[in-house]
């Protein structure tokens, strides 16, 4: 049986009056990615603050390691990992002494600092302050900080949000390897395409309601009613075909004739879907 | 409030990056101010009584109380408007320090510096004690300067940014430093000042260099209650500080 390293069910939490989450269910087991994915103001980093002791739900009931979120206490904070768009990095001290300071707070040895620079990229900058940093090393450090003490379970706020596309794919990167080691991530995204990549379950979150909750390919098969396929020949014609028994011997005439450059199913997209079950842009 | 574990490696390890942000130049200037005022001080009173009196004890009192103000309220207050301005205070909070470890380890190394400062000043203004002062002397110092250190993180919790912690904290380091100052010209401003810790201290530095106790009971109790309720007031703000807001 798959261990739940977080289980969330019927979460609700409401400001003022208004909920900015209703009746969330979600689970994350152990070297899985679980994306959270909707536009700003879906309640994707609510989640995160309520998952991580730093709000309290208004009903229902949240989980992690099997420690209920409304009793967690700094002792969990040995066991998880955060980044979120306002983590913090002391900017007069070096890249290796914010990696210190926070290595002496989690009892992690100090020898595992550097292995940790070089992994991620900043190796070459560790005496370098960290207000020197541009903001893609700034998140680097702060995602090394968060993994410094190997968690169990990494929660991460939009992590490439802002990020150049290069730096973005080397997180994406280190996300993956982090995954297969063993790690549990719990992402928030308004990035399909991220969460595509990286997710194992995504949960489509507008206004605080999860819309759609699965894996991104079955969430895209689910949504995928008209099927067609898109055809480039060798001579340069594109053609989109439907699914039925003329489009099939026309792709298997042009097959045998060796015609075909390139052939693509279309199912829908995790953003299509959105839009299709929203009526709203993720973006 | 159940009273949480402090874990002495993290202590050292937030009194350390503390103690270190107490040299950066935003910090420094204000124990060299403390000192340089204590100078002053000492050097006007010499030329005005032209040594007729011994004004030392009075220019050593108000060298502390600037320190106390300088660096026991405004450092600690900018330091912790400081973390949560860069949002390194709530990169603490939640990388398993409490809030009773971190208030150790932002007090302890402004008491350090603050006490420091004090015997500096004690000398700088000519103070002459024997052993039987000097102990009183630091007792008391070390106990205003813990108290002024936790009133300036209470006003470092309500303060958004570094520029308005120097805002917040202006106003009441007047008050606070003037009330002791004046206390002589009002009976009402000399029954408020044997309530704060700064009359307390005021009092205290001329009862000693009058070979006198330094404070009576009253005091002592004036003094632990103002630390006690300090602490209370600061943790029950850092405890929120982190939930729903």
């Amino acid at each position: 049986m798959n261990q739940h390293y977080i289980s969330i069910r019927h979460l609700s939490k409401k400001f003022s009056k208004d909920f900015v989450l209703k009746d969330v269910n979600a689970e994350l087991g152990k070297g899985e990615i679980l994306g959270f994915l909707g536009p700003s103001g879906a309640g994707k980093t609510t989640t995160i603050k309520i998952l991580t002791g730093q709000l309290r739900p208004t009903s229902g009931e949240a989980e992690v390691l099997g420690i209920p979120c409304d009793h967690i206490d700094e002792r969990i904070y040995e066991q998880i990992g955060i980044v979120t768009d306002v983590s913090g990095v002391y900017e007069r001290m070096s890249v290796y002494d914010n990696l210190k300071y926070f290595a002496r707070l989690l009892n992690v040895p100090l020898r595992e600092i550097d292995p940790l620079l070089k992994r991620i990229g900043l190796y070459e900058h560790r005496k370098k302050p960290a207000s020197k940093l541009s903001k893609g090393q700034t998140q680097r450090l702060i995602l090394a900080r968060a993994i410094l003490h190997r968690p169990k379970v990494l929660f991460l706020d939009e992590p490439t949000s802002g990020l150049d596309p290069s730096t973005a794919l080397e997180v994406h990167k280190l996300l993956m390897e982090l995954r297969d080691e063993g790690m549990s991530i719990f992402l928030t995204t308004h990035n399909m395409e991220e969460a595509t990549k990286l997710c194992d379950h995504v949960a489509l979150l507008n206004e605080g309601v999860i819309v759609e909750y699965g894996s991104p390919e079955e969430i895209c098969l689910k949504y995928n009613r008209n099927k067609k396929y898109r055809v480039q020949l060798t001579d340069g014609t594109r053609h989109l075909l439907e699914q039925n028994s003329q489009a099939a011997e026309k792709i298997a005439s042009w097959m045998a004739s060796g015609r075909i450059e390139t052939l693509h199913s279309c199912e829908p997209t995790l953003e299509t879907v959105f839009l299709e079950v929203t009526g709203r842009e993720l973006q | 409030m159940k009273m949480k574990p402090v874990h002495l490696r993290k202590l050292a390890a937030i009194m350390e990056v503390k103690g270190k942000a107490l040299f950066s130049k935003n910090f420094i200037i204000m124990p060299i101010f403390s000192l340089g005022f204590t100078f002053l001080m000492k050097t006007i009173y010499g030329a005005v009584t032209k040594g007729a009196f011994d004004m030392s004890a009075y220019a050593l009192a108000l060298g502390v109380l600037m320190n106390l103000m300088m660096v026991g309220v405004y450092c600690t207050a900018a330091a912790l408007a400081e973390e949560k301005e860069k949002n390194t205070l709530r990169t603490l909070m939640t990388s398993s320090v409490n809030g009773l470890e971190f208030f150790l380890g932002s007090l302890i190394p402004v008491v350090l510096m603050s006490t420091v400062v004090n015997v500096l000043c004690a000398f700088i203004a000519g103070f002459d004690m024997g052993l039987s002062q000097w102990i009183p002397y630091l007792a008391i110092t070390v106990a205003c300067s813990a108290i002024s250190a936790v009133i300036g993180m209470i006003f470092g919790i309500f303060a958004k940014t570094q520029m308005s912690a120097g805002t917040i904290t202006t106003p009441a380091l007047l008050i606070l430093m003037m009330i002791p100052m004046f206390s002589g010209f009002s009976g009402t401003l000399e029954k408020i000042s044997g309530l704060l810790f700064t009359g307390i201290i005021f009092n205290a530095i001329a009862n000693i260099g009058n070979a006198l106790p330094a404070a009576d009971l009253k005091g002592i109790l004036v003094l632990a209650a103002e630390f006690l309720v300090s602490v209370a007031v600061f943790l029950a703000l850092y405890r929120k500080n982190g939930f729903e807001r």
